[in-house]
């Protein structure tokens, strides 16, 4: 059964969601999950074992501290195994259970009722638009990190997709001719790019999986986003609620999928975490300076991990 | 209405009258109409713009009163097979009444001559058709109605023969219906020219509330119309990079009005 799931899992990875597989700045611990391709080989692996060329690091010398990574290719395909230190597990597991009960309790439910009556056009309009009111964000996440282009990429967005755009409801901006496509990135990957560790891992209720560094991205969402300025503030929370049930309408199952074919659903989706942030910080650092090396090892220095057997 | 109008206060009637004649002499056209045939691909799809349009109109009588609206807006179309089109569109738009308040009575002293409205929401919803005659040249139709839904109101103060006055003039339920034919011809470098006449018809509610000292006297709403109006039309559509297409018209009543507009094409 599991080599059935894997291979199902495999070829809906390799193929790709049907729908954008940026995550949106929403709440919830399973957008950041799901499209990670690596996240299930991950999941099965807590404890991989260090190999003696993984001990150095040209490029990431933070994640030394806090992540243990172990590049290896088979079947012709890199996977990048990175640990995240949890010393906090027991609440955690707490955590997830409370928001694996409110995805399943009431955010489903109530995303499958909306997604019955709201024809998917209208609720991609609708993702669209809360996309292009997280501008600030991403463009001030691409202004710290130097990123001057991405930054007028985003800005361009912005202008593009609101005057011609509908007010955001539409994307002309990604279209072929105009090809500016959103830059995915936050001020926790600001930090990354930095070289901040991460540190350990978190589990939000409500907000889902993160981790102190990550946690930034939580509070600079909220300053950032137009959403968080409306009064009074209830009227704000009402406005993200119907963000996120419209944001889960677009994805139901993805998350029942990987839950179903994880071993351990908590360590899959921390694994998967910690993954996934780890490549896009990687891909963000890459973007930047593209004359680094691609290919990252590192050795963990982390305490709250295992030692490797030498 | 004008007995009790006069009943009440000569010089609101005054100015009553002078604002009706203005509105009533006022073509108010919302908009571009736009190229005759859609911009959208010919599969079908969208198109959106927006769009900057400055509308003057003249009434000639004993006196002349110029109206002036500056729209902006921000349109959303949908066409089939270069044939047709429907639009609607959501904007703002002022409102200038240039000599309105000013009054041929010495003894009326009033702080202002204008009446000015600030921005106020419109939307306009729109359909055109349009038949090839052969790769150049084509002839379309076009029908566009636009309503306000915000009130245009302004106040002017000053004195009667000393006694000091408050008057309100708010323009309400503001529409307008236009309908034109045309020719466009196919120019080079896919830039397409149209030109043609249309009528329009309009109409509103106008009401004045007239705080005279403390007592407060209410004036009942008025009713104005703008029939069956004549003017013409002439627009260049010219395409730019990337999808954007640039779009150009002039519009001719009593007096010129002219808009610009860029669209998108997905």
């Amino acid at each position: 059964m599991k080599i059935f799931l894997s291979l199902i899992f495999l070829c809906f990875f390799t193929v790709g969601c049907a729908h954008n597989p940026v995550p949106s700045s929403g709440a919830f611990p399973v957008k950041k999950s799901i499209t990670q391709p690596v996240l299930l080989a991950s999941a099965s692996e807590q404890n991989p074992t260090l190999s003696a060329a993984d001990a150095v690091n040209p490029v990431d010398e933070e994640y030394k501290e806090d992540e243990v990574f172990d590049n290896y290719t088979e079947n012709a395909v890199a996977e990048e195994k990175v640990d995240i230190a949890d010393p906090l597990e027991p609440v955690n597991r707490a955590m997830h259970q409370f928001n694996d009960k409110l995805y399943f309790w009431a955010l489903k439910p109530v995303a499958q009722g909306y997604k019955f009556m709201i024809p998917e056009p209208a609720r991609i309009s609708v993702k669209n638009f809360f996309s292009n009111l997280a501008f600030p964000a991403r463009f001030l996440s691409c202004l710290l990190q130097a990123d001057i282009n991405g930054a007028a990429t985003e800005a361009g967005r912005f202008t593009i997709n609101t005057i011609w755009g509908i007010g955001g409801l539409l994307d002309p901006s990604s279209g072929k001719e105009l090809n500016l496509q959103t830059q995915d990135t936050d001020l926790g990957q600001t930090l990354g790019v930095w070289g901040v560790g991460q540190g350990f891992y978190i589990v939000w209720p409500v907000f889902g999986p993160s981790s102190p560094r990550d946690s930034v991205t939580i509070a600079g969402d909220y300053f950032l986003y137009p959403v968080s300025y409306i009064s009074p503030w209830y009227a704000g929370v009402g406005v993200r609620i119907f963000e996120e049930i419209n944001a889960t309408s677009l994805r139901i199952g993805d998350y029942e999928a990987l839950k179903e074919a994880a071993i351990d659903p908590y360590v899959a989706f921390r694994d998967a975490y910690a993954q996934y942030r780890f490549k896009k910080i990687k891909a963000r650092k890459a973007k930047l300076n593209p004359s680094a090396p691609t290919e990252e090892k590192s050795a963990s220095n982390n305490p709250a991990l295992p030692k490797k057997e030498e | 209405m004008f007995k009790k109008f006069f009943t009440v206060n000569c010089f609101v009637i005054l100015l009553a009258v002078l604002f009706i004649f203005t509105i009533r002499s006022a073509a108010m056209a919302a908009g571009l109409f736009g190229p005759l045939q859609t911009v959208s691909k010919e599969t079908g799809g969208l198109n959106t713009a927006i769009g900057y349009f400055y509308h003057e109109d003249t009434y000639k009588n004993d006196v002349d009163h110029t109206v002036r609206l500056d729209e902006i807006y921000s349109q959303a179309a949908y066409g089939v097979k270069n044939i047709w089109e429907v639009y609607t569109r959501v904007g703002l738009a002022n409102m200038k009444i240039f000599d309105i308040f000013s009054s041929m009575d010495a003894s009326i002293m009033t702080d202002q001559d204008n009446f000015e409205a600030n921005w106020e929401f419109f939307g306009t919803i729109g359909a055109k058709a349009f038949y090839p005659i052969n790769s150049i040249l084509g002839i379309g139709a076009f029908i566009q109605g636009t309503y306000y839904f915000s009130d245009f109101t302004d106040t002017v103060s000053g004195t009667k023969g000393g006694t000091p006055f408050i008057t309100e003039l708010k323009v309400k339920d503001f529409w307008d219906v236009n309908f034109g034919i045309g020719v466009q011809a196919a120019l080079p470098y896919g830039i397409k020219f149209y030109a043609g006449p249309y009528i329009y018809y309009s109409g509103a509610n106008v009401s004045m509330h007239s705080y005279i000292s403390v007592p407060e006297y209410y004036l009942d709403d008025d009713t104005i119309r703008n029939k069956s109006i004549v003017g013409g039309f002439t627009g260049l559509d010219i395409p730019l990079t990337k999808g954007f297409r640039l779009n150009i018209e002039g519009q001719f009543a009593d007096r010129v009005s002219a808009g610009i507009a860029v669209s998108y094409i997905y």
